[in-house]
């Protein structure tokens, strides 16, 4: 599995996540480019099936990343997606799918060098899992 | 045993009330072990009003997908409530819709029913199949006693009482206008026994299990129609824009249909066991309800379908949630 480059897709929040990773790159911190970013407004915002949908689409890993506790823009939006979240984990994980491919993370819009840290340990996690087969969707008719 | 005579006096006092515009209850059904429901509008219709162990579905749902039509100029809506009939989890199920303000407490009258427990459709089919004569069941002393082409069977209560019954934690009505008879006595066991030897298994043979039983799904969504819970007036898995999940019958797609209702009931489920019941590939679909029940009730110390006044769990938090997954 040395060669394999996993797809890891971010949801990040707009107003700590996303500027976080705003700053990783205007202060030029070399990280793993395995994630690709999509910004969400709120990490509450993220329905547990945007996770499902990137498993079955491809992805191998999910990274959500929110404001820390009690810093939300929205109050708590936040506090929302994290039960979520580890409720759907519990689900998955009975499933037998690999709970691990879920990653949830805080990040401040101060903590640039803390998201390249988080990125490349994620993408290295997921690159020990492998690919993701179980619910992939196959495009064929 | 629950008094029939007490049930249809009941029943038609409350139709006797003004405010009441129907009442739904069980009925005899058209063949074999079924029993169906039954709109009583007036005190005749009450008279076939029963309540045997056959009564194994869930009336919940009724009164939300009662059909509204459009009023008439000058015409008035009729805010007349609904008697329904409950056993423990359907009273459960109307409180945990309430709780999401599906509907009002005022809008339902509840007639409660201690429940001694229903029996498993499935065993019993399984056992006597294709029967098209109507097939009454008594319970006797833990027994239970029906005549099937002329033979009188006596089978133990244990053997036929469906999965869910067995661990039942409220036979009882947890929210009723008028109670039938005695409450009976809760008989409490270890309520997360069934799902103990799949969650121990290692990671890849639970797959193994589940992908065998989502590849069988034929994503009728009878699971969906038969829960008391599942009332979304345009579900997620019909949309088409943004489409959540494609229509195409894969195990991918059906995988994420499963995952998907199942994690819409994680906190709401009451366990009635009316999606199993429904379900016509024998798909263990409680498993994961109560998986999730578990899981719940571990983490947050939430139980569902028990208190009008409760926030939804995904609805709210806590800020002392667990968050050792968190980075």
């Amino acid at each position: 599995m040395e060669d394999f480059e996993p797809n890891i897709i971010g949801f990040l929040c707009n107003w700590c996540s996303y500027a976080g990773a705003d700053l990783a790159g205007t202060s030029r911190i070399q990280y793993s480019h395995n994630v690709k970013i999509i910004r969400v407004m709120c990490s509450g915002r993220v329905n547990p099936m945007f996770v499902i949908n990137a498993l079955q689409q491809g992805a191998d890993g999910v990274l959500i990343g929110g404001c820390h506790p009690g810093d939300c823009h929205y109050q708590h939006g936040n506090y929302l997606a994290r039960r979520r979240i580890s409720v759907m984990k519990k689900l998955l994980e009975f499933m037998g799918i690999n709970p691990e491919r879920i990653k949830m993370t805080w990040v401040s819009a101060a903590e640039g060098r803390k998201f390249a840290e988080v990125v490349d340990e994620v993408t290295a996690e997921i690159r020990k899992l492998g690919p993701n087969t179980k619910i992939r969707r196959k495009n064929e008719w | 045993m629950v008094d029939q005579k007490m049930l249809v006096e009941v029943a038609k006092e409350t139709l006797a009330r003004e405010d009441v515009k129907y009442i739904i209850g069980y009925k005899k059904g058209s063949y074999g072990f079924q029993t169906s429901a039954a709109f009583a509008y007036t005190p005749k219709d009450v008279e076939e009003f029963i309540f045997t162990p056959l009564c194994n579905k869930n009336l919940a749902k009724y009164p939300l997908k009662e059909e509204k039509l459009p009023l008439k100029r000058g015409e008035e809506e009729d805010k007349r409530k609904i008697g329904l009939v409950v056993k423990g989890c359907d009273s459960r199920a109307i409180v945990q819709i309430i709780q999401e303000n599906g509907m009002k407490r005022e809008d339902v009258v509840l007639i409660g029913i201690p429940c001694p427990g229903v029996i498993n459709q499935k065993e019993i089919e399984k056992r006597f199949p294709n029967q098209s004569e109507i097939t009454d069941i008594n319970e006797i002393n833990d027994e239970y006693v029906f005549t099937v082409e002329g033979k009188e069977h006596k089978i133990p209560k244990q053997e036929l009482l469906a999965e869910v019954c067995k661990t039942c934690e409220y036979p009882n009505p947890v929210l009723y206008d008028v109670m039938i008879g005695e409450e009976v006595e809760v008989n409490p066991k270890a309520e997360y026994e069934g799902i103990k030897d799949l969650e121990e298994a290692p990671l890849e043979n639970r797959w193994e299990y589940w992908e065998e039983q989502f590849q069988r799904c034929i994503r009728c969504y009878a699971c969906r129609e038969a829960c008391p819970l599942c009332y979304c007036s345009t579900c997620m898995a019909d949309l088409l824009e943004p489409q959540w999940i494609r229509r195409s019958v894969n195990l991918s797609e059906n995988t994420a249909w499963n995952i998907m209702r199942a994690f819409h009931l994680a906190g709401r489920c009451i366990s009635c066991g009316a999606c199993e019941n429904a379900c016509p590939m024998d798909i263990p679909l409680m498993e994961l309800n109560k998986k999730l029940g578990k899981e719940v009730k571990e983490m947050f110390e939430y139980t569902p379908g028990l208190d009008i006044d409760a926030k939804p769990l995904l609805g709210s938090f806590n800020p002392d949630d667990p968050e050792e997954f968190i980075k």
